[in-house]
């Protein structure tokens, strides 16, 4: 065992300086003794994204310098900002919640639902985005995640109070009807008709499921 | 959608609370127990024990949630793996995102290990579970060499007694003992400063000593271990201190297992602190001073009524109506903030895990045991087992004089000390 002459203590492992004042130590000629491994130093794995983040950047100071020399009548680079940071918004919320589809389905439906009021209200209010986005993506949803839910196996509480979330939110065209919001009635409809189902089914057929579920996650 | 079978869930018990909503890349709030044996482990017998454990430890299946309120727990079926060390210590248990199990199994050449966070248990929960993995560990690999008598290991207690949320039972609301004062607010402590060692790695720099030459040493001072390590932590920190800071004054946090108290034998959490206190102010301290300065403050810390008021203000907190009442993202952030203040008093800590204990036909499989934890400043935690006193110093900081000061007090006086660093 290496011995350190400064503080006259010995040293479990091999080692070059003395952990304790630094000092060198004496070479030994037995075989090297190590008590912990080495950790190679953590490596970012954002350089890529860093790289992605950095193209988007470029591509909107690109776009308004053009739209600088050539200017049209439509605000085009603006979009193109809006774009961007639409995509980024949603892509940075699909990693953060990688783990757990359930809840991933419902937070993209509650920002793809709001990026679509955006664009809409954007390009010149024409309602699209109420009449058919909002009403598809609760349909879309709730079929998706019981999809999901059967395909991977999933046990009722990984998924239930995220379809019982979904099926609350799918009741928000019941607004756009009630206050005359959209002309073309039949999405809303399907959407609450879908909603109902899922609601019911459960309520009636999952009760103490979603009622454990809602103790556990709601106790004080 | 068909039956499921009900999933069990828990609560976290009061001082688990604070864990989840504290804990940094750098102070993961995880500890190790670590035991070095005489031969390299065998990894074949480890994945075997680990099972028969979870068996008696039913908690240590759980993963970590988050409600609306509170963090709990939740039974999972999720089956631990055996690694060779490959983490930096203490390395993050609970991620947000991930739900995994909440301690991890592995082992370096004759090192065998346990990484426990902190919201499952405390040390000494921890050690009865490492304990009992140790036994089917050797139960195992050597089944043939060991007395028929030790195959079966008689449990020491109920699981439900395991599972104990022993702060909750013996808290009365209606009994709460109006504090005579709430907790004495004293100004700031004197902090330890540092180069932060990079990538937020924890440096541990571990010192062996023989445990009868510093129990003899303590005795000639006429003092208990802990005490007397304590007093020399103080002494350390004290010599070490630029002058113009002694106007803070030093203030270690030392841990106090509360099962004894209260006839508890949960392997949950179950633990309040102290902080002990030295003003330099006051005069030029010699180490008998601060010994004697030292045992009062325990004598005081440690009595029954302290004690029980010290854990109805704990719980107290808890039930308090508005604490209830916030939801958790909030609650994380209160956390961290009342938690970054308290820090501002608190110059260090040392936690005595204590004597471990194996039964004597283990013995020769044995060579010492060690235990250490994350750390957001630098600080100490001890055991010992035979003559084997391990004493580990963990420090988000590259400096080592302080350590250097700590353990020359030992080899001045012709004690024996080895030294290991994981850097």
């Amino acid at each position: 065992m290496q011995h350190c002459e400064h503080c006259h203590v010995k040293i479990i492992e091999t080692r070059d300086r003395c952990p304790l004042c630094g000092n060198a130590l004496e070479k030994e000629e037995v075989p090297l003794k190590t008590t912990f491994p080495v950790i190679p130093p953590y490596i970012k794995s954002q350089s890529k994204i860093k790289v992605l983040l950095f193209v988007s950047v470029v591509l909107v100071i690109l776009s308004f310098t053009l739209y600088a020399f050539y200017p049209t009548e439509l605000n085009w680079p603006l979009l193109v900002l809006f774009g961007l940071t639409s995509l980024w918004l949603d892509l940075a919320f699909l990693v953060r919640k990688r783990f757990r589809i359930p809840k991933k389905i419902v937070w993209q439906v509650f920002i793809l639902s709001l990026l679509a009021l955006f664009w809409d209200w954007n390009i010149g209010w024409r309602g699209w985005s109420i009449t058919y986005v909002i009403p598809f993506l609760q349909i879309l949803a709730l079929i998706l995640m019981y999809a999901i839910a059967l395909i991977m196996k999933l046990q009722s509480k990984d998924f239930i109070t995220y379809a019982f979330m979904s099926a609350l939110f799918g009741f928000t065209p019941l607004l756009f009807l009630i206050f005359d919001w959209v002309s073309v009635h039949y999405p809303s409809i399907l959407s609450i008709t879908t909603s109902s189902i899922i609601l019911s089914a459960i309520l009636i057929l999952q009760w103490d499921s979603i009622r454990s579920e809602f103790m556990k996650r709601l106790h004080m | 959608m068909k039956d499921i079978p009900k999933i069990k869930w828990t609560k976290l018990d009061n001082a688990s609370k604070i864990f989840p909503s504290t804990m940094t890349t750098r102070d993961t709030k995880v500890f190790r127990f670590s035991c070095y044996l005489k031969e390299a482990v065998d990894e074949k017998a480890l994945e075997k024990a680990i099972p028969p454990t979870l068996e008696s430890f039913p908690i240590y299946k759980s993963v970590l949630r988050r409600g609306v309120f509170w963090y709990y727990l939740e039974e999972s079926t999720l089956v631990p793996s055996v690694e060779v060390e490959n983490k930096t210590i203490c390395a993050p248990l609970y991620l947000k995102e991930e739900r995994g199990l909440l301690f991890r199994v592995f082992y370096f050449n004759n090192r065998l290990s346990v990484e426990i966070f902190h919201a499952l248990s405390d040390g000494a929960g921890a050690i009865w579970f490492f304990e009992t993995l140790l036994y089917h560990y050797f139960t195992i690999k050597y089944h043939d060499v060991l007395p028929a008598s030790l195959l079966k290991l008689p449990p020491k207690a109920a699981i439900s007694q395991k599972m104990d949320d022993s702060f909750e039972k013996t808290y009365f609301r209606n009994k709460v003992i109006k504090e005579e004062k709430a907790p004495k607010i004293q100004g700031p402590a004197y902090r330890l400063k540092g180069t932060k060692v990079e990538e937020h790695k924890t440096k541990l720099l571990e010192g062996t000593l023989s445990t009868k030459e510093v129990l003899s040493l303590a005795h000639t001072y006429n003092t208990t271990l802990t005490v007397f390590l304590t007093a020399l932590y103080f002494y350390a920190i004290y010599k070490e201190m630029p002058k113009k800071m002694h106007r803070y004054p030093i203030i270690l946090q030392v841990p106090i297992n509360l099962r004894p108290y209260f006839g508890s034998s949960t392997a949950r959490n179950f633990y309040a602190t102290m902080n002990i206190t030295l003003d330099p102010t006051l005069k030029d301290w010699s180490l008998e001073e601060i010994i004697l300065h030292v045992e009062a403050q325990f004598k005081e810390e440690m009595h029954v009524d302290k004690v029980k008021s010290h854990l109805d203000h704990l719980m107290s907190l808890e039930k308090n109506p508005f604490t209830r009442i916030l939801p958790l993202p909030l609650k994380d952030i209160t956390l961290k903030i009342a938690n970054a203040l308290k820090d501002r008093h608190i110059t260090s800590s040392i936690s005595n895990v204590g004597r471990i204990q194996m039964t004597p036909e283990f013995h020769p499989f044995i060579e010492k045991f060690s235990v250490f934890v994350s750390a957001r400043r630098p600080q100490i935690v001890v055991c010992s087992y035979e003559d084997q006193l391990v004493i580990s110093f963990i420090s988000p900081f590259h400096d080592t004089e302080l350590q250097r000061v700590f353990f020359q007090f030992f080899t001045e006086r012709g004690l024996e000390v080895s030294i290991s660093s994981n850097l």
